[in-house]
């Protein structure tokens, strides 16, 4: 018997390994270290401060392409990701016609035929609703809406490449809307929850409500976002389920919203998010709440372009289409238990990241199922040579 | 051997008394109808009703917070290490009390006596567990849970004293399934009613919060104030018994002596390996199983405790049917590891694959039913009878130390890993139990092979121990009475004893304790 378990295990162990082997290089060796050279400029060339809102530009140069992430909080606050093939391509500004709001073409880039693809996301509204029986439905009960653009903006903060601005509005009372832009010059992954993973064709926005004095103590909010897609804009949501929870811990799906490719499988850029926001800044697992999102749909380009100078000045034909996320179930602690609540977002262009089981994971499934195999082979061995060695000697009869 | 003897005792009174009632007043036939009398089966099973339910409300308030895990984390606003540290106090006091239950039951307390303050101990520790909800302080939930595990596991070993005194020989069988049946079948209406009973409480209070928490406890308590009743009740009938069939109280036999553990082989020391890898795979992660459930598999609250429940539900019917075929074939190193290699591909299934975790959870069940049948009854394989007690009492010791720790632990991980990671952990433990049972075959198959042995060949053992045994017994009933325990070992028990560290079976009346330690933890 111990013969035919050896020659089993032996194969068990071949096919572990080959296993093992595609396993790490699959999920480990696949992507290449990619690098950007990051510029940040705020306000490029212009003259005195804009009233309203600042204008930040950071260019992400490659070897051959150059992403221009321009973030603009004239109005509603607004990213827009410019990909160009050309690693010289610059953006200039037309500061007037940029303030005026008026007419397109306040801000170029430069060359125009460099231009791949261009993916802009606005930040309209906020929208607050009383749950007054707890079932998180939002049909009714809601409160007059928030208009972004109409907040009263603050002066934009950099760190590094990171930048924050705050937005108020008399409602708030002493509360604010915060946004955090970070652009990134290669692969990694967030500090902080829920720790997206990032590549260096990616920005990430957190937006977080802190100490707004709510309309009801039972209010739940929902953000409205728009997507302003140029030739392809961002139709569908896909819902990506992973088994990986590791770096944000009890969450298993990812949420993408795509512009497809003329084509239909490659995406041409996303808006990324993992369903889950946070009630407290230095979240702990019991501070998560769930978050749902509203299918994509059509929204009038002219009104977008009136609320964000960032579209009007960049965009002359576009296609926007809007979403809403609303936050919270029925039964979670609403807005009010902790008046903090944050969600974080990742922009890009290409196909979105994916996630990968980290060293730790591999190493002890690794451990733990390569040791019971190779002790049943060396046990396997020894007892093949204990009964040889048994065999050589006298066997002793049993007398009864 | 003495206990033979005793029981020959005890048969010759029983024919004494019941021939003595028929002989002298036929007036005290008239006054006891069948249900009344003692010795009659329909009285038996009464008291085997009362005492299958005696168990009922310790189990059913041992996964309370598993079942309200949700309700008990938000409204409390803990952490999932703070709640499962509700589990690990249970186990606790379980690290010490395992060794002194039997001899609190037998020396200090009595079977009944003890039962009763046990049973108290149970209702108590969840009034105060319930209590400490009701007034939002997390300190007392947990004095609460200490002294519910003072109780809870003890009156296990009293209901196994109470079935081994009522009933002997094939219906012990019976009995020890029908008590494991009602136990799991406590856990699991727990899992599946517990939801109910909190919402139609929030419905009435008006809103969710610790007063409903510890509303909803209280009601649960009601199982332990009845197991209580049935305490009482199994007490006044046993004590009545006793009276009527002259008969003594049962006793737990088990003798704890510590400085045993410097005898014990190498074998038993990989089976207490093997109990706690595993036994601390399935617990916490039971306790922890429903929110996994809901978050990864999108199940709803309900949906989610019903499959969380599955592993009692099917434990119930499959332990005896699991039992039966392992005692009848034999080879419990061969079904432990099956059991360990089953539970460890459930466990990678519920990590790395989305399938419907039912399949999971269901192998699950079958693996864990099948390692308790085959694994506890190794430890009278390798150990000496009158080592049997201090092997059990140290195997339940060192398991509920590892529980106790590895429940806090397994909420920690959760908190900063999340799921995944914590699964693997569960693998991880499994796959320490997977070592030590490859070790035990092959430690096991050099030494001769004896825990391996089919049925067939430990019944032929078996056979020849008992023939001697018979033609052995007649001169050893000149030295009965007190001069018994003076003389010199006969060469029958001499080779009785050697047997049994072979691991051969002894029939049931020669020993009626070991059947009793042999069953004890199955309900764990």
């Amino acid at each position: 018997m111990a013969p035919a378990v050896t020659m089993r295990s032996n194969r068990v162990f071949v096919v572990l390994l080959v296993l093992l082997f595609s396993f790490c290089q699959s999920f480990v060796g696949g992507t290449k270290e990619y690098q950007r050279k990051l510029i940040v400029s705020v306000n490029p060339n212009a003259t005195t401060l804009p009233p309203g809102g600042d204008l930040l530009h950071v260019r992400a140069v490659g070897n051959d392409d150059t992403l221009h992430f321009l973030f603009c909080s004239q109005g509603a606050p607004t990213l827009l990701i410019v990909h160009t093939n050309s690693s010289t391509s610059s953006v200039q500004v037309n500061w007037p016609q940029f303030l005026s709001r008026n007419v397109s073409g306040g801000l170029r880039v430069e060359p125009q035929s460099s231009i791949q693809y261009s993916i802009a996301v606005v930040f309209s509204r906020l929208l607050e609703y009383d749950d007054v029986n707890d079932t998180a439905k939002p049909d009714s009960g809601f409160f007059p809406p928030y208009e972004l653009q109409n907040f009263k903006w603050t002066r934009l903060q950099l760190f590094g490449a990171a930048a924050l601005v705050c937005g108020k509005t008399p409602e708030f009372v002493n509360g604010s809307l915060c946004l955090k832009l970070s652009v990134f010059d290669s692969d990694g992954r967030a500090e902080s929850w829920p720790r997206l993973l990032h590549s260096p064709n990616s920005s990430q926005l957190e937006v977080w409500l802190d100490g707004i004095t709510t309309q009801a103590p039972n209010s739940r909010f929902l953000l409205e976002l728009q997507a302003v897609g140029g030739d392809f804009p961002l139709s569908r949501v896909d819902v990506r389920q992973f088994i990986d929870d590791e770096f944000t811990p009890s969450i298993f799906k990812v949420s993408e919203w795509v512009s497809p490719a003329a084509g239909g499988s490659d995406v041409l850029g996303y808006v990324q998010w993992k369903p889950v926001a946070y009630r407290q800044s230095s979240p702990a697992l019991e501070d998560a709440t769930p978050c749902r999102y509203s299918d994509p749909q059509s929204q009038d380009a002219n009104a977008t372009a009136a609320s964000s100078a960032l579209i009007r000045a960049f965009f002359s034909a576009h296609n926007v289409t809007g979403l809403n996320v609303s936050f919270g179930l029925a039964g979670e602690p609403f807005y009010n238990s902790t008046k903090f609540l944050s969600w974080t977002v990742l922009v890009g262009v290409g196909a979105p990241p994916v996630d990968t089981f980290s060293p730790i994971v591999l190493t002890i499934m690794a451990v733990g199922l390569g040791i019971p195999v190779i002790l049943l082979l060396l046990g396997g061995v020894f007892v093949c040579i204990h009964k040889r060695r048994q065999g050589a000697t006298a066997a002793y009869q049993s007398i009864n | 051997m003495a206990d033979f003897e005793e029981q020959q005792n005890l048969l010759e009174e029983d024919d004494e008394s019941s021939s003595g009632e028929r002989g002298s007043a036929s007036g005290a036939d008239r006054q006891m109808s069948a249900i009344c009398d003692p010795s009659r089966a329909l009285h038996r099973v009464v008291v085997l009703t009362f005492m299958c339910f005696l168990g009922f409300g310790s189990y059913f308030c041992y996964d309370n917070p598993a079942a309200l895990q949700t309700q008990v984390i938000q409204d409390l606003n803990l952490n999932t290490a703070k709640f499962m540290q509700l589990y690990a106090w249970y186990s606790w006091p379980n690290v010490v009390l395992c060794f002194f239950g039997g001899f609190l039951l037998d020396r200090v307390f009595g079977i009944r006596l003890g039962t009763i303050i046990f049973s108290l101990f149970v209702c108590v520790g969840q009034v105060i567990f319930a209590a400490g909800a009701w007034l939002d302080l997390f300190w007392l939930m947990e004095v609460g849970r200490f002294v519910f595990g003072i109780g809870g596991e003890s009156l296990a070993v009293a209901q196994n004293t109470y079935a081994v005194n009522w009933f002997k020989g094939k219906e012990l069988n019976l009995v020890f399934g029908l008590q494991l049946s009602m136990a799991r079948l406590g856990s699991t209406v727990n899992m599946n009613i517990m939801g109910w009973v909190y919402n139609k409480v929030a419905a009435a209070v008006g809103s969710p919060g610790y007063y409903t928490l510890g509303a909803s406890l209280m009601i649960a308590a009601v199982t332990c104030v009845f197991s209580l009743i049935c305490a009482l009740v199994l007490g006044f009938l046993d004590k009545r018994a006793e009276r009527i069939l002259h008969k003594e109280q049962g006793k737990t036999g088990e003798v704890i002596k510590l400085t045993d553990v410097k005898d014990f082989p190498l074998t038993l020391w990989l089976i207490f390996i093997i109990c706690v890898g595993y036994y601390v795979a399935i617990f916490p992660f039971i306790g922890l199983g429903q929110v996994f459930f809901i978050e990864k598999f999108n199940f709803s609250p309900a949906e989610a405790r019903a499959v969380n429940s599955i592993v009692y539900i099917i434990s119930a019917p499959a332990s005896p049917v699991l039992g039966f075929m392992v005692d009848k074939t034999g080879r419990n190193v061969v079904w432990v590891i099956t059991a360990v290699v089953a539970t460890l591909a459930a466990h990678v299934m519920l990590a790395f694959t989305f399938w419907n975790p039912w399949i999971a959870m269901s192998l699950l069940g079958v693996s864990y039913s099948l390692l308790a049948c085959a694994l506890w009854p190794m430890v009278a394989f390798v150990v000496p009878e009158h080592q049997l007690g201090t092997a059990y009492g140290f195997m339940q010791s060192i398991q509920n130390l590892g529980l106790a720790l590895i429940a806090m632990a397994a909420g920690a991980i959760l908190d900063s890993r999340g799921y995944l990671v914590l699964e693997v952990f569960f693998c991880a433990c499994i796959c320490i139990a997977l070592i030590a049972v490859v070790m035990l075959y092959f430690v096991d198959y050099v030494k001769g092979g004896d825990l391996n042995q089919s049925a067939a060949a430990r019944a032929k053992v078996q056979k020849e121990a008992t023939s001697d045994a018979e033609a052995k017994r007649r001169p050893s009933k000149q030295t009965q009475g007190d001069l018994a325990r003076l003389a010199p070992m006969s060469a029958f028990s001499l080779r009785n004893r050697y047997l049994s560290r072979l691991g051969a079976q002894l029939p049931d009346h020669c020993s009626t304790h070991l059947s009793s330690l042999a069953y004890r933890s199955v309900l764990k």
